[in-house]
């Protein structure tokens, strides 16, 4: 009892740590502080809190777009709308129409970093610590509650989410409930709050082929009977779970065709290919091949849905081989845990990294959705492993592909800060003396000394006039080829993990599966 | 925090630390001997070969960690609030840098002029060096209220650097301490202290580079070398005079131990060596104005006697309990309209708020001569004791006492002064249950007493967040290796007390928390035709005056601001409750330990 009593007052402590170090980050500046007449993503989120709580949800999508219109689905709104009606209930002045634009008052900016924090308590944080139980729970209580740190103090999320000021961790939690239901074998739920995730922001689309296809091959692995059954189920669910999302914009509460509103702000295909230098492969072979000047815009999206499509056929195809095989071997009634789950965060991470790499209008903070399944492999592997060294590389660099958003907002000082916390909360140091034949460790000191090298640069030398973005496109040429390998390296290991679950061949496998829990 | 840092690496012993006497942990109980003096003295002029290669030798990765983790976030804390001790400070950059140093104490530029000893002096003449090259402007004596980026960074740096003066001297406490584990957890907690970060790291000032040198001369007493002590004494009291508030003790300890045998002769040598270096110390620092002639210029600066008995908030000491029991006592008298001799003086002191010097309405009134009177009694009381027992342990409980009492019954005593208590307490919080537990009470009321100096509401979640982690972290590894049931009905009912007031401040902090919404609701729908008032940096709808520029505040109504003082009120109260107790607690326990030990 007493040593369970111990027990929880870590993972209590690890979590107040992790917020006492949000919040701290909270008190730094955030995007486009003080900077009118837009401002920045801080005045977006503040903006919608404001509209939505005083216009009816059919101008929502409609109102004064060029002020920050609202561009992410219903969900979204919905809590900005319940933040929104908190705010004003303490302070009206805060959220008043149109003249409270661009309010940056002490007290209005302390309870904005409140919602962020508040949301992550409620969705982010839960779904971490209950991951980390049901996924880890069979490891060791020491190592649970390092890959909860691990997970908590992640500083890419918290640099954007506390820092920049964005609710990313929303969607992202929601993704990890659903991954938690999975694990236990609750599909239709894991599919409501996938549903969420992506009514809270469209980026987790990303995940939705791997999150489809292993819906639909747990429904193939179920056998014939049990497995239409769950199909339908899920369908309905989903379906539902959708409805209610959208509701006020579909009928019998609006005309139908009010839901074009929405859907027309979520998916901008109108806007460039790239807008920022970001390290996907669009930007980072800009420098050599001027895709605009080839292309135009309509075979452009063509284009890059083309080769996400590619970027992930892999991942769904280890998914669906896997279930069918597994439905040959195993008695899939027999096992709690679904046999193709230890593919899934595999199959999240190249789906997730495939879009960022090759699809439409990506942003620099979209990294943090490779991110998550990443982290979430992560913080199952023992250090030293090829995952564990790899992962960590993976997200120093992603960091760094931030940065020159987050010199932008100033945030200079939280970017080092957390960056040297979590490296060291995890023991790892990036510039130790690679041991002999680790290949891994090389090419890490390389792409350090790269980083090292940049920052040094930029702080002494003040590029050309010429090349004004010299340093943002070196940044991208660094990162780019890292984000590359990990997604050929995810692909690789979903197939590596697919075999070991149902052999090689085609034929019936007489081996029992491997440990189906090993996300090694 | 402390927790991270793996439990499991030994500390290796360095070349360094080997010519580190390992009997001093032994030695430390008697008096020392002139024979060990030597031996120690000449092992030190040894140690000091390479003072920076020493420091940092055998610097065990844990430590390191340790360091990492707590620069990184101190760093994030920057952007935080800081007070007017922030300008306090960089004007004193620009005064030494931009004046001759006969001007120095004579500077009347800003209102915050230099009222710190000589040390201190030349410690910001030397900070202001580098502050030139890395901006001009931090040194330039007319530009006042400067808050660049720049300044920000520079000044919470060289706080963050001089703190580890506080490091290297607690590493070393672990190295050669009895009980390893123990002392590591005591050194970092310490280290970690949430009133250095609240008071140093946000509010702005440099106590963790002051008690640092504080507990250097604690660390000679410990390793025997009573010489160090002293010398560490003397060029701590130049940085800062607050600490003469514990000069009584090393003053009898020195004296005892060092400079008189075990028998009670004089030791001639030790004297004369002790009071060369304390004068030497005290001539460099004071040299170049004795000199000038500005000695007098100096004490009048040093020692301002024009202020009142308690500070703006309350510091949760003796006064405290009384004014308090002041107010309380005429509000009684005015419902039931006793016939009292009342002072008129002091019903006016009530509504005003206690800005400036407090007057009772009912008690006799008290000066600084009665104040003085009362601490030194009390001293002189536990300075017999450590007369009679002069070893380190009890040095080091006497010298807690000694601030205890000057923090209790001081003239103008700081809330801040607090630390001056908490930080020697901690060294001794792992002996055994009955301190540990005065370490708790002491500990938690002066903490949560140090709160109101940040008011504003972005800092909240810090201190509060930080504070539950650190006594978490800090209380839970010591409870289970010292606790002991109370073993008598007496000690039963005291140890449930105890615990009561412990969960006390929970409701505390949710009276503290909650009453000014209450109170501001009648008096918001006053404030909305003045919007102003919300954007001033201290909201008076926080509930909390702001201690350091609340002269500037313009004065509301009487019943608004008795609304507004309310919960300062009670904070300091309640905290002085526990302060008092846990005095109470250790003088006991000081007074009753054997003279053996």
């Amino acid at each position: 009892m007493h040593r369970n009593h111990m027990k929880e007052g870590v993972t209590v402590c690890s979590v107040l740590a992790a917020l006492w170090i949000k919040w701290c980050v909270g008190l730094g500046s955030y995007s486009g502080a003080g900077i009118p007449p837009m401002y920045g993503d801080y005045e977006a989120q503040r903006h919608w809190m404001e509209i939505t709580q005083h216009l009816p949800t059919s101008k929502w999508y409609t109102y004064k777009l060029q002020y920050w219109g609202l561009d992410y689905p219903p969900l979204t709104a919905y809590h900005s709308y319940l933040c929104g009606l908190i705010g004003s209930s303490i302070n009206p002045t805060w959220f008043t129409l149109d003249t409270s634009r661009g309010i940056e008052t002490e007290d209005s900016k302390v309870f904005m970093r409140y919602t962020v924090l508040i949301t992550d308590m409620v969705i982010y944080i839960p779904a971490l610590i209950y991951f980390v139980r049901s996924w880890h729970g069979n490891r060791s209580k020491r190592t649970q509650s390092l890959a909860l740190l691990c997970l908590l103090l992640q500083p890419s999320l918290i640099l954007i989410d506390n820092g920049h000021f964005q609710f990313n961790s929303a969607m992202l939690g929601f993704t990890i409930l659903a991954l938690n239901c999975f694990s236990r074998g609750y599909e239709s739920l894991g599919a409501v709050f996938f549903a969420a995730s992506l009514g809270f922001k469209q980026m987790s689309l990303y995940y939705a082929p791997a999150i489809g296809s292993y819906l639909l091959g747990r429904c193939i692995s179920l056998g014939r009977r049990a497995g239409t059954a769950t199909f339908i189920r899920l369908g309905v669910t989903t379906l539902l779970s959708f409805y209610v999302i959208f509701c006020p914009f579909l009928p019998p509460f609006a005309p139908l065709e009010s839901i074009l509103d929405p859907l027309i702000r979520i998916f901008p295909f109108s806007r460039g290919i790239f807008e920022d230098k970001v390290a996907n492969m669009w930007c980072a072979s800009n420098v050599v091949l001027k895709w605009r000047a080839y292309f135009t815009q309509a075979s452009l999206v063509r284009l890059s849905a083309a080769f996400t499509a590619l970027g992930f056929a892999p991942a769904v195809l280890n998914l669906m081989v896997g279930s069918w095989k597994a439905s040959i071997i195993v008695d899939s009634t027999k096992y709690s845990t679904p046999p193709t789950l230890p593919i899934l965060p595999w199959a999240l991470l190249t789906s997730s990294m495939s879009f960022f790499l090759f699809s439409f209008q990506v942003h620099e903070k979209t990294i943090l959705l490779p991110l998550l399944p990443l982290n979430l492999l992560m913080s199952g592997s023992s250090p030293g492993s090829f995952t564990f060294e790899w992962s960590a590389l993976v997200n120093n660099v992603a960091v760094f592909s931030m940065w020159p958003l987050l010199r932008r907002d100033g945030a200079a000082i939280p970017y080092v800060a957390l960056t040297f916390l979590w490296n060291r909360v995890i023991g790892y140091n990036p510039f130790r003396k690679p041991a002999r034949r680790s290949f891994v460790r090389y090419i890490a000191l390389f792409v350090y000394v790269e980083i090292t090298l940049l920052h040094a640069l930029e702080l002494l030398i003040t590029p050309p006039s010429r090349y004004p973005d010299l340093f943002p496109v070196l940044n991208v040429l660094v990162c780019a080829p890292i984000f590359g390998v990990t997604w050929l390296w995810s692909i690789k290991r979903s197939t590596e993990v697919t075999w070991a679950i149902s052999g090689i061949g085609l034929r019936r496998s007489r081996g029992q599966p491997q440990d189906v829990k090993d996300l090694k | 925090m402390t927790n991270n840092s793996n439990p499991r690496v030994a500390f290796p012993s360095s070349p360094a630390q080997s010519t580190v006497p390992r009997t001093s942990s032994k030695s430390q109980l008697r008096p020392t001997g002139a024979a060990d003096v030597k031996k120690i003295a000449t092992e030190e002029a040894g140690n000091r070969r390479g003072l920076l290669s020493t420091l940092f030798s055998g610097v065990t990765p844990s430590e390191w960690a340790l360091l990492g983790v707590s620069t990184s976030i101190k760093v994030l804390l920057f952007p935080a609030y800081r007070s007017t001790d922030f300008e306090v400070h960089r004007n004193w950059l620009a005064i030494t840098h931009s004046l001759p140093i006969s001007r120095w104490y004579y500077d009347t530029t800003s209102e915050w002029t230099l009222d710190y000893p000589p040390f201190f002096a030349y410690f910001e003449w030397l900070l202001s060096i580098p502050a030139s090259i890395v901006d001009k402007r931090i040194v330039d004596l007319q530009n006042l209220n400067y808050d660049a980026w720049s300044v920000v960074v520079f000044q919470r740096t060289t706080v963050i650097v001089t703190e580890l003066v506080l490091a290297t001297a607690l590493f070393r406490f672990v190295r050669g301490s009895v009980d390893q584990p123990m002392q590591r957890i005591i050194s970092a907690s310490l280290f970690l202290h949430p009133g250095f970060l609240i008071v140093d790291h946000i509010h702005f000032q440099y106590n963790g580079f002051l008690f640092g040198i504080l507990l250097w001369s604690l660390l000679m007493a410990r390793n025997g070398n009573l010489l160090g002590c002293g010398f560490f004494f003397a060029v701590l009291l130049n940085f800062k005079h607050i600490y003469m508030y514990q000069a009584p003790a090393y003053f009898v300890y020195l004296l005892r131990a060092f400079c008189m045998s075990p028998q009670g002769g004089l030791n001639v040598s030790n004297l004369l060596s002790l009071a060369n270096i304390v004068i030497a110390v005290f001539v460099v620092s004071f040299g170049p104005f004795i000199l000038m002639g500005q000695i007098p210029q100096i004490i009048t600066r040093l020692f301002p006697f024009k202020r009142g008995l308690n500070h703006a908030y309350w510091a949760p000491n003796g006064w405290a309990l009384v004014t308090a029991a002041d107010r309380v006592i005429l509000q009684v008298i005015k419902r039931t309209g006793a016939d009292f001799a009342l002072n008129a003086e002091g019903i006016a002191s009530t509504s005003r708020g206690l800005v400036g010097d407090t007057v009772f309405a009912v008690l006799p009134n008290v000066k600084p001569i009665h104040t003085f009177a009362i601490t030194i009694a009390l001293q002189s009381i536990f300075m017999i004791k450590l007369w009679r027992n002069p070893t380190y342990k009890s040095f080091l409980c006497a010298l807690t006492l000694c601030g205890y009492v000057s923090y209790m019954f001081g003239w103008h005593v700081h809330e801040k002064a607090v630390l001056l208590v908490l930080v020697p307490l901690s060294l001794l919080a792992a002996e055994n249950h009955a301190l540990f537990r005065t370490f708790v009470i002491a500990s938690v009321a002066g903490i949560y007493s140090l709160f109101p100096l940040l008011f504003t509401p972005a800092e909240t979640p810090v201190k509060v967040v930080y504070s539950i982690l650190w006594m978490y972290l800090t209380f839970q590894p010591l409870v289970r290796r010292l606790y002991e049931f109370p073993r008598s009905l007496p000690m039963v009912v005291v140890d449930y007390l105890e615990k009561l007031y412990l969960a006390g401040f929970c409701a505390l902090h949710l009276f503290v928390t909650v009453f000014p919404l209450i109170a501001a609701v009648p008096s918001a729908q006053q404030d909305t035709s003045s919007a102003s008032n919300a954007t001033i940096a201290c909201t008076p709808r926080e509930g909390f005056i702001c201690p350091e520029t609340e002269p500037l505040l313009s004065s509301t109504s009487s019943s608004g601001r008795a609304l507004e003082f309310l919960p300062l009120m009670v904070t300091s109260v309640y905290c002085a409750i526990g302060l008092t107790w846990a005095f109470l607690r250790l003088s006991f326990i000081y007074l009753k330990s054997s003279s053996k030990s």
